[in-house]
């Protein structure tokens, strides 16, 4: 997977880039628009990684250059204004996400994976990690032969953590996708969600699924 | 006493004492040639017919006078009135609408135009303080993000000894709380220069109040605090979705925070009139009177002390009051040192004839 970052702030660029390799993408980076334009031209990419505020040509003209030329490579914008507004312009002048500034290095990573995924997605409709599964259809969450009865919040954090077992859910994502909130509330919601469901699934059996990555988010996987 | 009533009572005052001394006048040259003519019999019938003419034609004349001169004032002043008019309906954001003037170049129209270019440079003052703060909290994005990245990789750097990945990671928190408080910021900045448009649509709020209440008594659990939910009855408002469990989470997470353990949250959810309203209640120690009404205020923390134990931007109540007031609703705070906490927020109700359009 190819990705090509697009920022002019040369130390957020460099840690970004850092960040997926960390994961096994093939990084390259420009600093300006124009040189976004001719590298996109040049280069099938996976995934454009684009901040909005360029120098010379914005973010949002290289978007639209880009989709003029029938370009249809997945475009995840970063905003340093991050506001409702700016989000939907961004949205339609064909970006395929939006997240504003600061970021979670986590929550970038794994939008550029669901971007460059896209379709890939299993639908199979039971979930499993180890012994632990969740039927999507019925809403019935079982480890080994114990059925667990899951509020309706909770159902949706398990089951957002079973589809991305394995991989670091961080907080903002967390609340993004399960309690649809744009904003962070700046309350430990989430910490006592994960506890109350760490209670269920984990309490009295073994191994432990949901781990805590500290300073980071979680992570549902069998090994620790 | 206005100037009006007190123009018109010396008005009267000066008619009645110059109609007294034409009556004595009158009086006394009467009694003149009376006596020069020697008739002392009809003198007093003659007095009476006199004083009774002043009084019949004086009294009507006074009233007159009172009215004439109520009138001649409320007149003279009618432009007073309009400036203190214009004037108590000034405040931060409309300082651009400008009192109206008369433009016929009397004292009164001088002194509009003088508060008028007053009003002016005070709107450019509260432009370039909103302005800086938009452009401060915007500016500090950039290095936020490249500090909670730079943290974010070494906490998670197998090859850096466990003590540094450590302090890496208690970094990250410091600057996630900052991060949220810019974040604050820039909302409110946004909101004071108007550039903040709200999705509104029609929303039930009791939906929203139940979500509330289910990730209240989550958030209160570790506190043993209990949450109720004394009433929540159907009903449909226009608003902002988002900014609305916002406003919702931020009384909740307050009513929280700031309660004694094993304390209780009620919240409650009524139709009033045209409004929704709804309650929420901790036991909480209170808040003393005399700083009630600047909780609202940015960064504004009653009690010292209690900043280092609760975690929180301290932008929450501001952020709240902002969302009530772009929903043209009302929010108010009752409180007493050892009383519960009332927040209040009225929000209108969406009106039935755009429901059915």
């Amino acid at each position: 997977m190819r990705v090509l970052v697009v920022e002019d702030e040369k130390k957020t660029a460099s840690f970004v880039r850092k960040a997926l390799q960390a994961e096994g993408f093939a990084v390259d980076v420009c600093h300006n628009g124009d040189d976004a334009l001719a590298a996109a031209r040049a280069t099938p990419f996976d995934g454009i990684v684009l901040d909005i505020m360029l120098p010379g040509r914005d973010g949002l003209s290289v978007l639209r250059q880009l989709r003029e030329r029938k370009n249809v490579t997945p475009v995840l914008l970063l905003s340093a204004r991050g506001e409702v507004n700016e989000r939907v312009e961004g949205l339609d002048a064909g970006a395929d996400d939006y997240l504003p500034k600061p970021f979670e290095l986590v929550e970038l990573v794994a939008r550029v994976r669901a971007l460059t995924r896209r379709g890939g997605e299993t639908k199979s409709t039971t979930l499993r990690v180890a012994d632990l599964t969740l039927d999507t259809l019925t809403r019935q969450a079982q480890r080994g032969e114990k059925k667990i009865e899951l509020t309706a919040r909770e159902y949706r954090l398990l089951e957002f953590l079973m589809r991305s077992a394995g991989r670091l859910c961080g907080r903002m994502m967390i609340l993004e996708k399960v309690w649809d909130y744009d904003f962070d509330p700046g309350t430990n919601l989430v910490d006592v969600y994960v506890r109350r469901l760490r209670e269920k699934i984990d309490a009295d059996f073994e191994p432990k699924l949901l781990h805590t990555v500290r300073g980071a988010g979680y992570v549902l996987k069998e090994q620790p | 006493m206005t100037i009006r009533t007190r123009l018109t009572l010396w008005y009267a005052g000066i008619l009645t004492a110059s109609l007294l001394v034409i009556g004595y006048g009158t009086y006394r040259e009467i009694d003149e040639q009376l006596r020069h003519d020697h008739r002392r019999e009809p003198t007093e019938r003659a007095i009476g017919e006199t004083s009774e003419m002043v009084f019949q034609v004086g009294l009507p004349a006074v009233l007159l006078g009172l009215l004439g001169g109520w009138w001649l004032t409320r007149r003279a002043l009618a432009p007073v009135k309009n400036l203190t008019d214009a004037a108590t309906k000034i405040h931060e954001r409309n300082l651009r609408d400008p009192l109206p003037r008369t433009r016929n170049g009397d004292e009164l129209d001088q002194l509009t135009k003088v508060f008028n270019d007053t009003l002016a440079r005070l709107d450019d003052s509260f432009k370039r303080i909103h302005e800086f703060t938009l452009h401060a909290s915007h500016e500090l994005k950039t290095p936020l993000t490249v500090m909670c990245g730079e943290a974010e990789i070494a906490s998670r750097d197998e090859s850096l000894p466990t003590a540094e990945r450590e302090r890496a990671i208690s970094q990250l928190d410091e600057l996630r709380r900052l991060a949220r408080i810019v974040d604050g910021l820039t909302l409110l900045a946004k909101a004071d220069a108007g550039q903040i448009a709200l999705a509104m649509e029609p929303v039930r709020l009791d939906e929203l109040v139940r979500d509330n209440f289910a990730d209240t008594q989550i958030l209160a659990e570790p506190q043993g605090v209990q949450v109720e939910l004394a009433a929540c009855e159907k009903i449909t408002v226009r608003g902002d979705r988002h900014r609305l469990r916002q406003l919702l989470l931020n009384l909740a997470d307050n009513a929280v925070k700031y309660n004694q353990p094993q304390g209780k949250v009620t919240m409650s959810l009524r139709c009033d009139g045209n409004f929704a309203e709804f309650k929420i209640a901790n036991t909480g120690t209170g808040i003393p009177l005399e700083i009630l009404p600047r909780v609202f205020d940015r960064f504004f923390r009653g009690d010292p002390a209690h900043s280092q134990t609760v975690d929180g931007c301290g932008l929450g109540l501001s952020i709240a009051q902002w969302i009530v007031s772009a929903h043209n609703g009302t929010i108010q705070i009752e409180s007493a040192t050892a009383k519960p906490t009332t927040v209040t927020v009225r929000l209108p109700l969406e009106e039935p004839a755009r429901e059915k359009a």
